[in-house]
């Protein structure tokens, strides 16, 4: 099954973060510890009431991050009747350019590129979708950018169609993509300095 | 002396601009050539120049608001772009679909592959010399067009699907009316077989111009009959069937070329299946409703991203939302099957005549709005 | 022509202009310059069934220099504007412009608060002559808005108005 095959093929992108996986549980219960401090703040002083309303909304959104079970790194097998794809893959940016070289032995064909801007959490994410031909497997790769310095490498070396996806996305988003042979604009007009699908774009 | 001369003048390029506006009717395209004579060294098409704003308008319009939009992006085969976002949203929503609207989509949306794929036929051989297939093409194109203003109300731009169904339900004067229709493109495809497909010039201008071979196209993410002309057998209907394509029973022509001839091949080949479509759907219509029980009074996804995709007359297009709850959409992404059919021009036009690279365009099947979106 | 200032002829001819311009509105060329959705209904108009060869106005030209009329079908976008004052400008004198579609007109459905991509009606930058609503007109409604500008070509309408019973 081709799904299985790529599941395990791409797992092996993920060896070095999962090594890690203990990490975050410690993060954890420093939360809990804390949980503990701001309930005897909040008892005095209501002067301090603008600096509780942090520790307050803090507390109850860690208590829901506990309670929800945390999916272990790695690809994701989605519900293709629910969302349309098959695995989803969270990648930090390093990484996507080995997930495409593994995609291409595979002989996956790229879809689409595209940019989502999540403002409130400040960051740009990039989401490739990938397709086969032969057996229907939908592989779509994500990877969260810093949206003060969007930068992420190219993958139009080994995939050309690539090339036309990536611009589009820099003149939407203004994304940098490391590497691109000419990253001008190609919906806008040449001397565009404007990202229109931004959030706080303003025409 | 005159060697020399001779050398610099072999050795010079120029660079010519297929401006945006040119006789070829496939909208504003403008192509930088760098050329050597009569043949192209590189070749980089230019585009923007009818970008319209459909994904930030997919953001500032509500979910419904934004079915207008979707017959204007491809206008040629404006009912499977209709399909596309309306099943998109279907699956993000968790909408069900009667089964006679599932049918009616299915119906409505064949005839206008045939209708795109019959002015694609008269405006490819306008563009290699003859005017005459085009009358005759549009002369069919009408008879099609009448029959869905029926239906939908308008001849062009249709905006005919609803989430959930479709919004008007077809009565017997359409019924018989396809049913003429077919009948008489079934006598007509053989003329144009024998005027156009068989003629010589025809071959010579199209046999082995513009090959494409299956790497270039998986590279680029071509699909469609650009993909199917270079022996790649995808078509998102059996492939990943949706609506009610699984219940009937079609082929899917795949030529091995890679040629334009085999684009060509491809597309006609496919008219003769949409017929069949029509007629196993037209004998199977179920009875029932065209929207579902409970009205659906707001549409609102649960948070999180969808994808879907349809097989519109150029190709795979699919749309992609991401949705925070609201009414409105957070990101729709528009995956259009021209754009990266047209990426690969530039690789595939190296070397060639200017005709022949004309000819390879014309044969990609474009509509620029839907490139630019 | 629009609202440009054209230096009134020291001789006027009467009989001579008459018969001239019956000749320019028998046979008025369009450019064809279909940007969007409205040039295939351009297109349409000018095939089998709604022939408008029977007007005079067959002979679709691309260059602008063999043009009497420009038919701006569809949107303009900002990056094409440019182009479109140009080909405006290399069409020899008489010419006219018609507006054909809601976006030629006024922006159409494009047309949002906070919208940067096109420009909101032809006449911004042209001078246009007729107005065909529509999105997109029907090739009777082109039809008909090429039998107006005959009328405002001579001053008198040549075909019969068609009137709502």
């Amino acid at each position: 099954m081709l799904l299985a095959k790529i599941k395990e093929a791409l797992n092996s992108l993920y060896e070095d973060i999962q090594e890690t996986t203990e990490a975050p549980e410690a993060p954890e219960s420093e939360k809990a510890a804390a949980e503990a401090a701001p309930e005897e703040e909040t008892a005095p002083a209501p002067e301090a009431q603008a600096e509780e309303g942090s520790p307050p909304p803090a507390e109850e959104a860690e208590t829901e991050k506990a309670e929800e079970p945390v999916p272990p790194p790695g690809p994701q097998e989605t519900d293709y009747k629910a969302k349309g794809y098959h695995l989803d893959v969270d990648l930090p940016p390093e990484k996507v350019v080995a997930a495409a070289e593994i995609l291409n032995r595979e002989n996956f064909f790229i879809e689409a590129i595209t940019g989502v801007d999540w403002i409130d959490d400040q960051q740009l994410e990039v989401v490739y979708d990938f397709n086969h031909f032969d057996e229907l497997c939908r592989v779509v790769v994500r990877s969260r950018l810093d949206r003060s310095n969007p930068e992420i490498p190219t993958i139009s070396h080994i995939y050309q169609g690539a090339n036309w996806h990536e611009r589009e996305t820099h003149d939407f988003f203004g994304i940098t993509f490391t590497g691109h042979p000419n990253l001008e604009p190609l919906l806008l007009p040449e001397d565009a300095d404007f990202h229109p699908l931004l959030k706080d774009f303003k025409a | 002396m005159n060697g020399l001369l001779q050398q610099d003048v072999n050795q010079e390029t120029f660079v010519l601009n297929l401006g945006p506006q040119h006789p070829a009717t496939h909208g504003v395209l403008r192509v930088k050539l760098v050329m050597d004579g009569e043949y192209i060294v590189e070749a980089e098409p230019v585009l923007g120049y009818i970008h319209r704003m459909h994904e930030k308008m997919g953001e500032n319009r509500t979910w419904a608001q934004f079915l207008p939009n979707c017959g204007r992006m491809d206008y040629l085969s404006a009912l499977s772009y209709n399909h596309g976002y309306v099943a998109a949203v279907e699956r993000a929503a968790g909408i069900e679909v009667p089964e006679r609207a599932e049918y009616l989509r299915v119906i409505t949306v064949e005839l206008n592959r045939i209708s795109s794929h019959l002015l694609w036929f008269g405006a490819f051989v306008l563009d290699l010399g003859g005017f005459t297939p085009l009358l005759y093409a549009f002369d069919d194109r009408e008879q099609i067009l009448d029959l869905l203003e029926s239906v939908t109300g308008s001849r062009l731009t249709y905006c005919y699907f609803r989430f959930g169904g479709v919004y008007n339900d077809i009565d017997d004067a359409f019924i018989t009316g396809t049913r003429a229709f077919i009948k008489r493109l079934r006598k007509r495809l053989p003329m144009y077989d024998a005027l156009v497909t068989k003629n010589i010039i025809l071959i010579k201008r199209l046999k082995d111009i513009g090959p494409i071979s299956k790497d270039m196209a998986r590279r680029y993410g071509a699909t469609g009959p650009v993909a199917r002309g270079s022996g790649i057998n995808f078509d998102v209907r059996k492939h990943e069937p949706y609506s009610v394509y699984s219940e009937f029973d079609f082929d899917i022509p795949v030529y091995e070329e890679g040629d334009s001839m085999a684009r060509y091949m491809v597309r006609m080949d496919e008219m003769e299946q949409s017929m069949r479509i029509i007629e196993q759907a037209l004998d199977k219509l179920p009875e029932g409703e065209i929207q579902p029980k409970k009205a659906i009074k707001l549409v609102k996804p649960e948070k999180g991203d969808y994808y879907h995709a349809v097989e519109a007359a150029r190709g795979s297009f699919g749309v992609r939302i991401v949705s925070d709850g609201s009414n409105s959409a957070y990101r729709l992404k528009l995956r259009s099957p021209t754009y990266s059919n047209l990426s690969l021009f530039g690789e595939a036009s190296r070397g060639m005549l200017l005709p022949d690279a004309l000819a390879l365009m014309g044969s990609l099947d474009l509509v620029i709005p839907e490139i630019d979106r | 022509m629009g609202t440009q200032d054209v230096q009134p002829p020291i001789i006027h001819f009467s009989s001579l202009d008459k018969i001239l311009s019956l000749g320019r509105a028998n046979s008025l060329w369009p450019m064809t310059f279909g940007l969007a959705c409205c040039a295939i209904e351009m297109m349409a108009t000018g095939a089998s069934r709604f022939d408008l060869a029977r007007f005079g106005a067959e002979v679709f030209r691309p260059s602008p220099r063999q043009c009497d009329v420009m038919i701006v079908a569809g949107t303009i976008s900002k990056k094409m504007e440019p182009a479109v004052k140009t080909l405006y400008d290399q069409m020899p004198e008489p010419k006219w412009v018609i507006a054909m579609g809601n976006c030629a007109i006024s922006g159409g459905p494009f047309v949002f608060e906070g919208q940067y991509g096109i420009v909101e009606g032809a006449d911004k930058f042209l001078p246009v002559d007729i107005y065909i609503p529509g999105c997109p007109p029907r090739p009777e409604a082109l039809i008909e808005g090429i039998l107006e500008l005959e009328e405002k070509v001579t001053g008198f309408r040549r075909w019969p108005r068609v009137e709502a019973k």
